[in-house]
């Protein structure tokens, strides 16, 4: 890989997380149908791991988890904790995937469903609480569907701005 | 380096990764929230707090868009809703007229002196928490603008939160909603008191000591004197109470402020002393006053035995009321 597609994929990736979670955090304060917003930044991680090297996308995945947790109340490294998982789960599965976006929504919505799933069940072994939440199953499945909704935007932007497109898409014509 | 033969890089990567975030988790929760937790967390507040105001200031209108598209629907419903409310209103403020002027004869018989208003900041909510799990608001006001951690956080529907965290611009308030903060709370109608707690987007539970007490739908919920200033309101019965196993009777109740929609809040310049409250903190069942030994047996005295000035008590069952406990990580 050259220099420069090198620096362009750390400033796709800084900018992108940093973007991602200033949007979480402002834009859904009233925008919320069904009272739930979607986990941009978990979604954003599953686009960037998608198409970097892998350990590249695992300190990714742990450095927005990390910058999510700074963001909240939560226990610092939960969040971390939860993306590492995600980055991790793609590296292992993305060679099975294909820019098909019939097999991309249910494996994001998967993927998404399980890691807040998983952070519920980590926030409650660490006394947060978060099984404590009457809302649980709504709180978990909506924002799965509207990470979906959104995959189909967001997967094929981070195929285009990380410069891959042509290596991972072979069925383009 | 040593690795385990059957273990890929991107595993073993995996697995420092994991280890590194479990080491981070223990460290934060045994400094509660402060140390470098806490100052790594003020740190990005401040850094990201210029640009949630640009991107919440550009975005408000567009969410506000769809916000009131959805309201439409709802709009008949709550027109007839607040018509009813204006005349129950009315009635209520001529009554507390006339209570008023009772009130000022009394103290002038008395020669008191009526309590001074609390101070309050006005402020706008500039962000939400990062996850559905996260029941916090951060408010553009800090403390240059005088707020400081633990102050309750009101709107016009009643209590909203509390402050759990400061920077120099903008605070951090968790919601009554967060299911690790419990409320002492007090019914109005009654004076009854009880503790209320927040399970998320379901509503709030409500555990009353007394259990001949009885709650009726639809009573209002206010704070008795604890960490809040006492009066405020904090939520409404939506059933009759009903006796749990155990000692207690529980029901449940609805904010009576718009916890999720909220835009605008005042932050009180109220705040408790803390000596007294930490013990009570992370209580499940408030503390019980056992009597002392040569304290007269039931039925010889009427006196209630004694107990710590900063342990309010329930009325009439001899049992206290916790305060409304904190979190294990605020800060």
């Amino acid at each position: 890989m050259n220099t420069a597609l090198k620096y362009r994929r750390v400033a796709v990736v800084v900018f992108s997380i940093v973007i991602a979670a200033v949007v979480q955090t402002t834009l859904f304060v009233h925008l919320r149908p069904f009272d739930a917003a979607p986990a941009l930044v978990m979604l954003v991680v599953i686009g960037l791991s998608r198409h970097l090297s892998a350990e590249f996308a695992l300190l990714t995945g742990f450095s927005a988890g990390l910058l999510e947790d700074l963001l909240s109340q939560s226990a610092l490294g939960l969040w971390a904790l939860t993306l590492t998982t995600v980055a991790y789960v793609v590296v292992r599965i993305r060679d099975r995937m294909e820019e098909d976006f019939s097999l991309l929504a249910p494996f994001v919505f998967g993927l998404t469903l399980g890691a807040i799933a998983l952070f519920a069940v980590l926030g409650t072994i660490f006394g947060e609480k978060t099984l404590a939440d009457a809302g649980l199953v709504r709180k978990i499945l909506v924002p799965s569907i509207y990470n979906v909704a959104l995959a189909g935007a967001v997967l094929p932007f981070f195929t285009w701005a990380l410069g891959v497109r042509a290596a991972t898409n072979p069925y383009q014509t | 380096m040593w690795r385990p033969t059957n273990v890929d890089r991107p595993t073993g990567v995996f697995i420092g990764l994991v280890v590194l975030s479990l080491v981070l988790v223990t460290v934060d929760l045994r400094a509660s929230g402060v140390g470098v937790g806490g100052t790594m967390r003020e740190g990005v507040q401040t850094v990201f707090t210029p640009v949630q105001r640009v991107v919440s200031a550009a975005t408000r209108p567009v969410a506000g868009f769809f916000e009131d598209l959805s309201d439409i629907f709802s709009l008949r419903g709550e027109n007839r809703r607040l018509r009813t409310e204006v005349i129950e209103l009315e009635r209520r403020l001529e009554e507390a007229e006339i209570l008023e002027i009772r009130i000022a004869e009394l103290e002038a018989i008395l020669s008191l002196e009526p309590p001074d208003e609390l101070d309050s900041v006005v402020a706008q909510v500039l962000a939400v928490g990062v996850s559905e799990f996260d029941h916090s608001r951060v408010i553009d006001r800090g403390r240059t603008d005088g707020i400081t951690v633990d102050m309750p956080v009101v709107d016009e529907g009643g209590l909203i939160g509390r402050v759990v965290a400061v920077t120099d611009e903008v605070a951090r308030v968790r919601l009554i909603t967060d299911p690790s903060i419990r409320v002492a709370v007090r019914v109005e109608r009654t004076g009854e008191t009880g503790v209320l707690t927040g399970r998320g987007s379901a509503p709030m539970v409500l555990e009353m000591f007394n259990r001949d007490a009885a709650v009726v739908e639809g009573d209002i919920l206010i704070t008795a004197d604890g960490r809040f200033p006492a009066g405020i309101a904090v939520a409404r019965v939506l059933e009759p109470a009903r006796s749990e196993v155990g000692f207690s009777l529980r029901t449940i109740a609805e904010p009576t402020a718009e916890v999720t929609r909220i835009d605008f809040v005042r932050v009180l310049a109220f705040t408790r002393d803390r000596v007294g409250i930490q013990d009570l903190e992370d209580l499940e069942r408030p503390p019980v006053i056992i009597p002392a030994e040569d304290a007269p047996a039931e039925g010889e005295s009427d006196e209630a035995p004694p107990v710590e000035d900063e342990v309010p008590t329930g009325e009439g069952d001899g049992t206290g009321v916790p305060e409304d406990t904190g979190e294990g990580a605020g800060g």
